[in-house]
């Protein structure tokens, strides 16, 4: 089945842990299909050529018509967690080399004295000082010793050295000796790698920014190498259509600036996650959404308001301790601001020493895995309990190709719940269900109720493995009465993938009162911004017609420390933006402070630029057809407060748009199962999306 | 009738009432003015019961505020009985004998009602930027010097700001604007925690939260008793000999167990003195409760509960329970240093249970003068030196303990203040040798741009003090603080500094655990390699021959080990 001659595909390529998702879509004719193989740990690229030459094969896919491929990646994150990266050295001012390991002298954990902070990347001998001083309004103190520069930079490179990341202070306000380092290294070592912290994360903080930068040093010589890889691979099957790499703002770039900037692809796979569900959000016109994805260990949320994932500034990674805040390293990157709860299908339930009942964070993972998959896993799991409580079928999970053991589940959760709590083992079951959901929605209405928004006011869109069969009773907890789940909600990263415009996004700090602002000075850095945002995102491919720039500031008042991202607007920089901003400003803080602020004069920080192109929206592919299970099964499911009910068992495929599914039911989705409550009903929409709603307030 | 509670639906309430005191938590820390409170995060956040008994505390704050909160409720309660108490009321007082210990400190309390009647309450503890008086320092000879005393009383009366006592908390505080933003913050995240309880309260259908609150203090009770359980039967004391200001300091403590609750008792501790360094009891509380939750149930949540089974005394009118008029703005230093006279006592019952000495107390830099452009400006800033070494473990370098504040970028600091800081560096040997080397204690050197001396503010503790070794570990490095020309700078006090002159502190190390001679080859060389010991300090603490020390650290030696580690 090769397309017309008018036809052409896009193809999302999404490498997760176990498996890489493909999905090509035909944009024009709306039609689409999914691939699913094996990663390849070693060659992550050759599972990519294996899965998409079976598409082809099949004749999914015509290689000589794709037009543009996107790649989710997690090379960075696990460069980073396992500490494959190049022979890294850091350059920093002199009476500096420490600011990068003793952080913030904070303890994460205020009673364990146990706790270890995490290793630096780069080792204290490996942290090399540099004579040279700007000061804070950047003005120069001390020129850089260029002969030391030298004498640094031959010892690094002759002792093995691949990569350098230069963070000297104040850099993000006069970059002239950072970038001095970068010509020098040019010179004396053309095949050195050199991050400086005024390009990577030109921001005031000296151990957030220097972090950064050191990471985008330690990952920067694997990224080059792997992408070109991944090309050669593509080209080997016929594809040679413009590569874009998922970035963690939800946005693509080019593979030039990949290389460069890789800190920014840490959230590269998650990211994708949510663009997809930014783009369902805009194909449905919901300008309130709350993005849930949970999966075998995790589950996420974002915040999608207006078809747009909210951004935050900063992340942290490589925790020590995995849902420990303050426990990783910081990295100043904007990245679609999502949460992680330690809460998924394999997530061990337990009771602890005060008797309580606790689920997660400890997964089973997928090696043993619960209880219920008999690969030895003994410990009660979420998956146990959904199976017990018939929210999974035993025959239908993973569309049939894994048989669950019922038996194994019930004698799982009877021996470590329900005896030890002296309850029966679906009441036990029960509790494991409704604690998990309880955590991540309390999770999830934290994160809300922080960003000033009301959880009830939110439609939520469902993904992941364990995402649908939770959605109804974690949306009953959070108040939202409406849940859109995609047919593809278990591949959703690589669908999301395609949804995602092309952009870049810089910043640079300046901390000076609002009516101080430099407006020619400040003009000119966000032309430098806008120039070089626009030089990038033409690079991939992109007509500058096309390109749409948004500015915007960080803003506090004056003594306070946290800052309010406002909008700015574009053609009007000058005094007259200034009252826009402020006004923004204090409507903002108003918001999610639920007071009017002090009678306190305002501080601008940083500017944000970003340079994007067009956001394209892709229709939802309905249900994909497969072999049906026929007329409508039964069978019991617990619900809260009713015990077990009989209930309706639909495949997806048989569903009918129009059709309205009454609770109390089951939906399989093929590779997920969805939960519809005795007070929800499910209805197909014409976009292709499920639609459950929940009717009635939860019963007391 | 009583509420029962399944295991489930008491996990689920619990974590709801924790998330409420943490979005309390947090609302304050986006809107608060002090940099203490939102960069360093020195602050608490409560939920009490309508007994007063705390339920849940946000994950944030130190536990001179948290555990000062936690008991000092009941002065509250005491002073406004429920009928005294009406919806859109707010509590405040900053009695630092009491409450907080300090007159920075100010508490706010705000009781919640649902249905009609009074169910709880929310409090929170900020330090204020300014409270009058002679500023922050330990200078101060009686508590009348320090600032303005803020008795118990209300900062709203249904709804309406008391213009009576805002009026006097304005025309008394150098910051008005500030001090009263503040006060706001702490209302407002008050009353975000009281929509949420009552929230909670109605999708739950309860009446309030007394049920749920023995269930969630019963519990950590019994957990807390069960670990004291473990601790041996005797009495097992300690004498540590703090630097004091004049003259050094003696602090006694004594520390046992009666079957399942345990006393700390602090007879024979040294009178009060006439500076600021004197600690409430309730501050002395606070830490002594902290150091004995550390070692003994760092698991168990901290609530009322927790409280109940662990007594802490000191003899009236004694440093560590001074009387009005005792000055005590700066009782944080002898504070801070109470785990240091409590480990080695419990380590004597305990050994592999307790970590060496820590640096402990945080050190204030407090600067005031001109800038260059003639404007005047106060600066303060907050470092911390090394930690002790673990049982199993090297102890963490620059770490904040027992405080649990973070450090400000010297780039922020530099944007906001005349000062220049020409290094920020761990100090080389600084750490305690051991099996385990104590944590290192970092260098700082400064100078001032300002147009004429400026006056140099300090409290610094363990100049002559040192963090001791445990079981056979070497001491940590004692602190030093001088100016040009290496002339010493007053530890707690004030001196005058030159413009351009540069003063340089040392932190102190924290000590090291178990006998040098046992410390492995590889790890000597790894702290040789990165520079955290000398060479000279490796002959003189661990056996010199035993590392390779043929030529000097090499770079490439090292590459290889950043790859693989």
């Amino acid at each position: 089945m090769s397309g017309t001659s008018a036809s052409h595909f896009w193809i999302g390529i999404d490498i997760g842990g176990t498996f890489t998702d493909l999905y090509v879509v035909d944009p024009t004719a709306g039609r689409a299909s999914t691939g699913k193989v094996l990663t390849d740990h070693i060659d992550p690229t050759a599972s990519i050529e294996k899965g998409l030459g079976e598409m082809i094969a099949q004749g999914a896919l015509d290689p000589r018509q794709v037009r543009r491929v996107v790649h989710g990646t997690t090379l960075v994150t696990n460069a980073v967690i396992q500490r494959r990266g190049a022979p890294t050295a850091l350059l920093t001012t002199q009476g500096f080399r420490d600011s990068v390991e003793i952080g913030t002298e904070h303890r994460f954990d205020l009673y364990d004295l146990d706790i270890e902070k995490p290793v630096p990347i780069v080792p204290r001998q490996l942290r090399r000082p540099v004579s040279e001083r700007i000061l804070a309004d950047g003005s120069i103190e001390r020129p850089i010793d260029e002969e030391q520069v030298r004498e640094e930079l031959r010892a690094l490179t002759e002792s093995g050295i691949q990569s350098i990341a230069v963070c000297l202070l104040h850099s993000f306000r006069n970059s002239q000796h950072e970038r001095r380092v970068a010509s020098i290294a040019r010179e004396m070592a053309p095949n050195l790698h050199v991050s400086l912290s005024c390009d990577v994360a030109p921001e005031i903080r000296e151990y957030e920014r220097a972090s950064t930068t050191v990471i985008n040093a330690f990952v920067a010589p694997e990224v080059g190498p792997y992408l070109r890889n991944l090309t050669g691979r593509l080209a080997a099957i016929g594809i040679d259509a413009p590569l874009l790499i998922m970035q963690s703002n939800g946005g693509t770039a080019a593979p030039e600036f990949a290389e460069r900037y890789p800190v920014r692809l840490l959230e590269s796979g998650p990211a994708a996650g949510a663009i997809g569900a930014a783009n369902i959000a805009r194909l449905s016109e919901e300008d309130r959404v709350f993005f849930f994805d949970m999966g075998g260990t995790t589950a996420k949320a974002v915040i999608i308001d207006d078809g747009a994932p909210l951004i935050a500034r900063k992340l942290e990674v490589a925790h020590v301790y995995r849902f420990k805040h303050g426990s990783g390293l910081p990295v100043q990157s904007p990245t679609v601001d999502l949460i992680e709860i330690g809460a998924g299908g394999g997530s061990i339930a337990r009771i602890d020493s005060l008797g309580l009942l606790k689920v997660g964070p400890d997964s089973a993972e997928s090696d043993p895995g619960p209880a219920c998959y008999g690969l030895g896993g003994l410990h009660p799991t979420v998956t146990d309990a959904d199976l017990v409580l018939g929210y999974i079928g035993a025959d239908s999970f993973l569309g049939g190709r894994m048989r669950l053991d019922m038996e194994k589940a019930r004698r799982a959760i009877d021996e470590h719940v329900a005896k030890p709590l002296g309850m029966s083992v679906e009441e036990a079951a029960w509790g494991i269900h409704r604690v998990v959901n309880e955590n991540m929605a309390a999770a999830a209405r934290v994160h809300l109720l922080e960003h000033g928004r009301t959880p009830s006011a939110y439609t939520m869109v469902a993904f992941g493995g364990a995402g649908p069969v939770h959605a109804y009773g974690v949306a009953r907890i959070l108040g939202c009465s409406s849940v859109l789940v995609p047919g593809h909600a278990a591949v959703g990263s690589a669908f999301g993938l395609l949804c995602a415009p092309v952009s870049f996004e810089a910043a640079r700090s300046f901390p000076v009162a609002l009516e101080d602002v430099d407006w020619s000075e400040a003009e000119a850095a966000i032309d430098e911004l806008r120039a070089e945002g626009i030089r990038l995102v033409t690079w991939a491919g992109l007509p500058l017609s096309q390109t749409v720039t948004e500015i915007a500031a960080d803003m506090r008042y004056r003594g306070q420390g946290h800052e309010i991202t406002v909008p700015v607007p574009v053609d009007a920089l000058g005094r007259q933006a200034a009252e826009t901003m402020a006004a923004a400003f204090a409507a903002e803080y108003r918001r999610l402070n639920a007071v009017s602020g002090p009678d306190a004069p305002l501080e601008l920080v940083t500017w944000r630029v970003r340079v994007r192109g067009p956001v394209p929206t892709l229709s939802a592919s309905p249900p994909q057809p497969r072999k049906g299970f026929g007329p409508c099964r039964r069978r019991p499911v617990w619900f809260d407060g009713v015990g077990f009910v009989d209930s309706a068992v639909v495949a997806a495929a048989d569903l009918r748009v129009g059709a309205t599914v009454h609770g109390p039911a089951i939906i399989e989705l093929g590779d997920a199962s969805l939960t519809v409550g005795p007070d929800a009903s499910l209805a197909l929409r014409a976009d292709g999306l499920m639609h459950l709603i929940i009717q009635a307030e939860r019963p007391q | 009738m009583r509420r029962e509670f399944l295991p489930y639906e008491l996990e689920i309430l619990w974590n709801r009432l924790l998330a409420i005191a943490e979005e309390q938590a947090q609302v304050l820390m986006r809107t608060a003015f002090s940099t203490i409170v939102r960069e360093a995060g020195d602050l608490s956040a409560a939920i009490f019961d309508r007994r007063g008994r705390m339920v849940a505390q946000a994950r944030t704050g130190t536990p001179g505020h948290i555990n000062t909160m936690a008991l000092g409720m009941r002065h509250f309660l005491e002073a406004f009985p429920p009928e005294d108490l009406h919806p859109g009321d707010a509590l405040l007082s900053n009695d630092p004998y009491r409450l907080a210990g300090q007159l920075n400190d100010m508490s706010v309390v705000t009781p919640v009602f649902h249905r009609s009647r009074l169910v709880g309450f929310f409090a929170s503890c900020c330090h204020m930027v300014d409270v009058g008086g002679i500023g922050l320092t330990a200078d101060g000879r009686e508590v009348f010097e320090e600032g303005l005393q803020v008795p118990f009383c209300k900062l709203r009366i249904a709804g309406q700001v008391n213009k009576d006592v805002a009026g006097f908390i304005a025309a008394n505080v150098r910051t008005p604007r500030e001090v009263l933003g503040d006060l706001q913050a702490q209302v407002a995240a008050g009353e975000v925690g009281g929509d949420r309880l009552v929230g909670l309260l109605r999708e739950f259908d309860l009446a309030d939260i007394e049920d749920l609150s023995d269930e969630i203090i019963g519990r950590s009770e019994r957990a807390m008793r069960n670990a004291v359980r473990g601790f041996p039967e005797g009495r097992f004391s300690h004498v540590a000999i703090n630097d004091g200001m004049d003259r050094p300091l003696r602090i006694e403590v004594a520390v046992w167990r009666e079957k399942d609750e345990l006393f700390v008792d602090f007879s024979g501790t040294d009178p009060a003195v006439e500076r600021g360094i004197n600690v409430p009891l309730a501050y002395t509380t606070a830490y002594s409760t902290y150091a004995v939750k550390c070692v003994l149930a760092p698991e168990v949540p901290n609530n009322h509960g927790s409280f109940i089974p662990v007594h802490v005394s000191a003899p009236q009118g004694s440093l560590l329970n001074p009387v009005s008029p005792a000055p005590t703005a700066a009782r944080h230093i002898l504070g801070h240093y109470l785990p240091s006279a409590i480990f080695p006592a419990i380590a004597t019952a305990l050994p592999d249970r307790v970590p060496a000495d820590s640096a402990a107390g945080l050190w204030v830099t407090q600067v005031g003068g001109r800038k260059l452009d003639g404007e005047p400006f106060s600066f303060a800033f907050f470092s911390v030196g090394g930690m002790g070494a673990r049982p199993s473990k090297d102890g963490l370098s620059t770490t904040s303990f027992p405080s649990g504040i973070q450090s400000v970028s010297t780039e922020i600091m530099e944007a906001a203040s005349p000062l220049l800081f020409h290094k920020r560096e761990y100090r080389p040997d600084s750490g305690g040798p051991g099996r385990y080397r104590g944590g290192l204690g970092q260098t700082i050197i400064f100078e001032v741009r300002s147009r004429g001396p400026v006056m140099l503010s300090a409290m610094y503790d363990r100049m002559r003090d040192v963090p001791r070794g445990a079981m056979g570990g070497g001491n940590g490095s004692a602190g030093a603080a001088v100016g040009a020309d290496g002339r010493a700078l007053v530890a707690k006090g004030r001196s005058v500094i030159q413009p351009g002159e540069l003063v340089r502190i040392d932190l102190p190390g924290g000590g090291g655990y178990g006998p040098p001679g046992e410390r492995s080859a590889k790890a000597i060389q790894r702290d040789l390699e990165a520079g955290l010991i000398s060479r000279e300090a490796m002959a003189r603490d661990y056996a010199a021959d035993r590392p390779d020390t043929s030529g000097g650290p090499s770079v490439l030696s090292v590459k290889s080990k950043a790859m693989t580690t």
